[in-house]
């Protein structure tokens, strides 16, 4: 298979705080570089690495996932590809159409109709105005706006502005997609598709660099994955690994915050944090599988950092297409927990589950006292429910309640 | 490290995105004429609302000799050419800022934006030029069509000028926003500084030299030439055109040196 992009070492460095220049020390400074490439004069006091010393090669039809913390170098990584950045030192090198969804709809100009901004997009994403024409029909179809087409996007909802960026960027057939976080917004249907999409994409030859903090989606998309922490690769690898290597880090610096925050109490901002999801039958489940017909056990591992008199929680059980079929809350069962400093654990039992077969996960999150304000969340792994009805086809429905026939 | 492509890659990266540059222009006009009633009349009405108030002054008030040709068609003969200078450089140094989202989040021939600006003002030009197509016919100018022949080539060289300072002033502005208030007070200087409301011979002769620096004084006065007095353009404007060509040169090359850090800086 031929590499179609490879990064050589590549460090980059931002500027932080400068907001201007002057004009004399930019000409001098443009002049400078053609005669000493690479110099810089500004201050090392103001500079950070956002990335440094970065390698790896993605090859057609691979799919590669950048996990790691917020201002790990991610979305560097993708901005360099996309050519929208220069590396400080080292080298890029990508061949082929890339098409970049680090901001769905950035190309859009609200004043103007959606046709008129598919036709924009399309040329800034450097299409012809007739290979436009050619894909026009079938973008419009999959934004399924077909009625708000001749509409300003200025009336479009923000959805419908994600949906017909997606359409456009996933039609002009790429052989690199950026995608960067935007499966998020839109509903749980349109997703789906994206993600379809994206998919038959990958069959198809186009290599995919994801970046996403869902890590769920992440591992049921990418084959391989790449760990980034404060600008450094720190694993290259399966996606499997990556994340693991994410999550140990994640799970040492928290435990490194608990220790803080007994030594000074009260310093610590956060209050509560998940550090664990977990799904298990009552009758014991077997990797991961679990009856439908039987009662299953949610079980939120929390490390507190201070105290709280009264914490709420919430459980959300959340299908593979996005569709969150059922949702248990201490608030609303009249259940009140507080915590104390320290790790723990609350569970709540779901008797009986009454899930269909299909694949699962459960989003569990603590809430302040009112409700009003989210404190920590976190996701459990995938989990297979089986049951008697064979899957999630469209006709056997959500979930299946305790049934008893009889004839009168 | 290499900080820039060949002059040739992105020239052929620019030709191979004239669709984009159609569409982003057709954008700008569409976008400023969309929701005004007298929508691409404001291009005429603009030039002539100040050369109405220009004829007023200098041919009631203060007499301005213009040597038999009607002050009206005399000013407005300079107004248009000058309208489409100081209306597209100011566009052209806005046009990167005022689409920072876009540079931060696409890339595409970064070029695209303020040559765009220029072409939107171009339009402005050609509509403002139908008045002057009438006036000229009106007041009946001792012109000959074969001179016309040179309007394209003062035309191009206005372009190139406009073209230099324009990159120049777009690459500048994203790292200094000083830039542009700077230009409108340069183009309100600049106004007085060329033959607009009087004519060259109005300037003493030993300045002449030094006032020819000025490309702006030799275009507009290449245009009364050749639509007007019925003379070839005199031999500033080869003067003009070399500094167009000089601005030109280091307006795009300065663009291209400052335009990979334009991402990171907004």
């Amino acid at each position: 298979m031929t590499t179609v992009a490879r990064f050589d070492r590549v460090s980059k460095q931002y500027r932080l705080g400068v907001t201007r220049t002057s004009v004399p020390s930019l000409i001098s400074q443009a002049v400078a570089s053609r005669f000493r490439p690479g110099a810089s004069r500004a201050g090392a006091a103001s500079l950070i690495w956002a990335l440094k010393d970065v390698s790896f090669e993605i090859r057609q039809g691979e799919s590669l996932a950048l996990v790691g913390p917020n201002g790990a170098g991610k979305t560097t990584i993708l901005k360099l590809l996309a050519k929208i950045t220069r590396p400080t030192s080292g080298r890029v090198s990508v061949c082929g159409r890339l098409s970049a969804l680090i901001e769905l709809g950035a190309g859009f100009h609200p004043d103007l109709t959606g046709r008129e901004n598919v036709y924009l997009n399309g040329t800034i994403l450097g299409l012809k105005r007739a290979e436009v024409d050619r894909r026009f029909d079938e973008i419009v179809a999959f934004s399924e706006l077909e009625q708000f087409i001749d509409t300003p996007v200025k009336r479009y909802s923000s959805g419908m502005v994600v949906r017909l960026g997606f359409a456009v960027a996933a039609c002009i057939e790429p052989e690199i997609l950026l995608v960067d976080e935007v499966l998020a917004v839109g509903d749980a249907a349109f997703s789906l598709k994206c993600l379809q999409r994206i998919q038959s994409m990958l069959d198809h030859g186009t290599s995919l660099v994801f970046v996403s903090h869902n890590l769920y989606l992440v591992k049921a998309i990418c084959r391989s994955g790449l760990y980034l922490s404060k600008g450094q690769a720190k694993y290259l690898g399966s996606t499997k690994e990556a994340i693991e290597a994410y999550e140990r880090d994640l799970h040492a610096d928290r435990a490194r915050r608990l220790e803080q925050a007994k030594r000074a109490d009260g310093s610590s901002t956060a209050v509560i944090e998940v550090t664990g999801v977990e799904v298990r039958g009552a009758g014991g489940s077997e990797n991961g599988r679990l009856r439908g017909d039987k009662p299953a056990e949610v079980l939120i591992h929390y490390a507190a950092f201070r105290p709280a008199e009264a914490v709420s929680v919430a459980v959300h059980i959340v299908r593979s297409d996005g569709l969150t079929c059922c949702m248990a809350r201490t608030s609303l069962d009249g259940v009140r927990f507080g915590v104390e400093r320290g790790v723990g654990t609350i569970a709540v039992t779901l008797d009986p589950l009454q899930l269909i077969a299909g694949e699962y996960y459960a989003d569990a999150h603590f809430l302040n006292a009112s409700d009003s304000m989210t404190l920590a969340g976190a996701s459990s792994d995938w989990f297979s429910v089986e049951g008697s009805a064979l899957s999630y086809e469209e006709r056997s429905g959500v979930y299946q309640p305790n049934t008893r026939w009889r004839q009168y | 490290m290499q900080t820039s492509i060949g002059i040739r890659a992105s020239a052929r990266e620019l030709l191979q995105a004239t669709d984009l540059l159609w569409a982003w222009t057709a954008r700008i006009i569409r976008a400023r004429y969309q929701q005004s009633t007298m929508g691409w009349l404001w291009a005429v009405v603009q030039p002539a609302a100040s050369v109405a108030i220009l004829t007023l002054v200098f041919s009631l008030f203060v007499r301005v000799d213009t040597g038999g040709t009607p002050y009206v068609l005399f000013s407005y003969l300079a107004v248009v050419p000058w309208t489409f200078f100081a209306s597209a450089v100011p566009d052209m140094a806005d046009s990167l800022v005022q689409n920072m989202t876009l540079v931060g989040k696409i890339y595409f021939p970064r070029e695209i934006l303020p040559i765009s600006a220029m072409l939107a003002r171009l339009l402005d030009l050609g509509i403002a030029s139908g008045l002057l197509v009438v006036m000229i016919i009106y007041f009946g100018v001792p012109s000959s069509p074969i001179l016309w022949l040179y309007v394209p080539l003062i035309l191009a060289i206005e372009t190139a000028f406009v073209l230099g300072l324009g990159l120049m002033a777009a690459a500048l502005n994203v790292f200094n926003r000083d830039v542009q208030p700077l230009l409108r007070l340069a183009l309100q200087v600049w106004f007085y500084a060329s033959p607009i409301i009087y004519p060259v011979s109005m300037v003493p002769a030993q300045f002449q030299p030094v006032y020819y620096l000025n490309p702006m004084a030799a275009i507009i006065e290449a245009y009364r030439a050749v639509l007007l007095y019925g003379t070839p353009p005199d031999a500033y404007l080869a003067l003009s055109a070399v500094v167009s060509v000089v601005v030109l040169v280091i307006g795009y090359w300065l663009f291209r040196r400052l335009q990979f850090q334009f991402a990171d800086i907004i």
